[in-house]
């Protein structure tokens, strides 16, 4: 049977990506000296820092020092994405095309794209020396990053509106500022909000990473034990980090679903 | 008058939901020790930190960063790519689609939500705890860190296919593996190639701090450089950095406008 070939094109595009990802890897591999030996040998050291981590450590002592941590970080996580909430929606509007004129939309566009591209590590070390070790530090760094990400997913969904009710507003008579309020916020206000939950369990990761450099969480208690080599107090800090995340992550997901789907109404 | 239908009563969910998130809000706020006063006084001191941010030492930068920032684009690199192809076939085990047994399902799902929740750093952490510093450690780490995010994306993929292909294939004969290689594959590939390009982006943008913990890459020059404020040293890696970010957005932009 003979089966129709695939256009020429298409072939040079699959075997490009194909040795470029052979080339790639070979190249990588042999620049950071990733041997077959270091490979082979890697479960088993897994396997016992695991090992080394049960059974966990849960004395009072440690229970009482680990959990205002990880509540910090959650502390945290939701502060700095009520700063990135705040500050974003107005911007949004700015960024959005069909709402802003042209030009500012442009220049706000290109403001946030510059926040984002910072990741939120980097400006807690920024923030470090102005606003001292602690847990402000990483809310800020938190909340900046969050007003680039959430202004421009909120703009977005401001874009992607439907015009009609906006349309109906100024054709009886209404301002611009009722066009926003009556005929924008309505329609944007559900898929921001979920966008705010959404961006809380990206942000209370963020949150646990940020001790690392001294910013407040759980991250500094995560890194302090495993230098002093107390395996199975590190492996309660992760253990509390992972339940918190997913209780978080399950609250959210099921008030982002019913803040999309709405509620089942008698009329 | 017009005869409006009645508005619906607002639920007990905005009645209870928005006064707490507001409680909450403020408690956390309290909390973390938000505080304005000391806010402007220690504002004060930011030319500690703008003076040299904005006085770039470009010299020493390139001079002294450049091969980290490759080490850190070689981690990223490897790690997407691992990373990727090792959660191709698990993806396949968390899709109800492709996988009918109900606990092998479910064993596979919880798997890649459990390496989800632990952030990458966490990752880092732990592997240079167990391979020691360097930047295999990060390689593992970033390994875990895009083997979840592709593992969520593609299984959610896989779900949605079109079942009818596979139901081809098995009525003629097609075993359950050959089935699934020949008939569910094909229909994800574009996809699996586009979350590539994304996880690979976000790989770079994760293998830049990795080096705080010592897992290599460019952050073990700005955390060695940070603790002594040398910010003027800093700001220039960080611009390199940028400029690199950009330069392979563009890139992997213009590859999925082919592939798509």
């Amino acid at each position: 049977m003979s089966l129709p070939k695939q256009p020429i094109q298409q072939r040079i595009l699959k075997y490009t990506i194909t040795a470029l990802i052979i080339v790639g890897s070979i190249w990588s591999a042999s620049g950071l000296e990733i041997t077959l030996e270091k490979i082979l040998k890697a479960p088993e050291q897994i396997a016992i820092l695991v090992g080394a981590m049960f059974p966990l450590d849960l004395s009072a002592e440690a229970i009482e020092r680990i959990l205002p941590k990880v509540a910090e970080s959650l502390f945290i996580a939701w502060a700095g994405t009520v700063i990135g909430a705040l500050f974003s929606f107005p911007i949004a509007f700015l960024a959005a095309n069909n709402v802003a004129v042209n030009y500012i939309s442009e220049t706000t566009k290109q403001i946030l794209n510059g926040i984002r591209a910072f990741p939120e590590l980097i400006l807690a070390f920024v923030f470090l020396p102005i606003t001292g070790l602690g847990a402000l530090t990483g809310t800020l760094a938190i909340g900046i990053h969050s007003i680039g990400t959430l202004g421009k997913l909120s703009s977005e969904v401001i874009e992607g509106i439907d015009e009609g009710p906006l349309e109906a507003i100024k054709s009886s008579g209404g301002s611009k500022i009722n066009e926003l309020l009556f005929g924008v916020v309505p329609q944007v206000m559900p898929t921001i909000t979920s966008y705010w939950l959404y961006r809380f369990e990206i942000n209370l990761r963020a949150s646990a990473v940020l001790g690392v450099v001294g910013a407040g969480g759980v991250g500094a208690e995560l890194i302090n034990q495993l230098r002093f080599r107390d395996f199975p107090r590190a492996g309660t800090v992760l253990v509390a980090t992972v339940v918190l995340v997913l209780t978080v992550d399950t609250i959210s997901a099921a008030i982002r679903r019913r803040i999309i789907k709405g509620r089942s109404v008698k009329v | 008058m017009i005869n409006l239908p009645k508005k619906p009563p607002p639920s007990l969910m905005v009645f209870l939901g928005i006064p707490s998130a507001l409680l909450f809000s403020y408690y956390c706020f309290l909390k973390v020790g938000f505080n304005l006063s000391d806010f402007k006084e220690n504002l004060e001191n930011r030319y500690l930190v703008t003076d040299p941010l904005f006085n770039p030492k470009w010299s020493w930068a390139i001079e002294n960063a450049s091969e980290a920032l490759v080490e850190t684009i070689q981690i990223a690199i490897l790690a997407s790519i691992v990373g990727c192809f090792v959660a191709l076939p698990l993806s396949f085990y968390a899709s109800q689609t492709t996988n009918q047994n109900k606990v092998s399902y479910f064993l596979y799902k919880s798997f890649l939500n459990l390496v989800r929740t632990i952030p990458d750093l966490f990752w880092a952490m732990m592997f240079t705890v167990a391979v020691g510093l360097g930047p295999f450690a990060g390689v593992l780490a970033l390994v875990m860190f895009s083997l979840a995010i592709m593992g969520k994306l593609l299984s959610e993929t896989i779900d949605s296919i079109d079942p009818g292909p596979l139901e081809a294939a098995k009525s003629s004969g097609a075993s359950h593996n050959q089935s699934v290689f020949t008939s569910a594959l094909p229909q994800v590939l574009p996809n699996f190639t586009a979350y590539f390009l994304y996880i690979f982006e976000l790989c770079i943008r994760a293998s830049v701090i990795l080096g705080l913990v010592g897992a290599g890459g460019v952050g073990r020059i700005i955390e060695t450089q940070r603790i002594f404020l040398r910010f003027d040293r800093i700001s220039p890696i960080i611009v390199l950095i940028l400029l690199v970010v950009i330069l392979i957005e563009q890139f992997s932009v213009w590859l999925r406008r082919r592939i798509l």
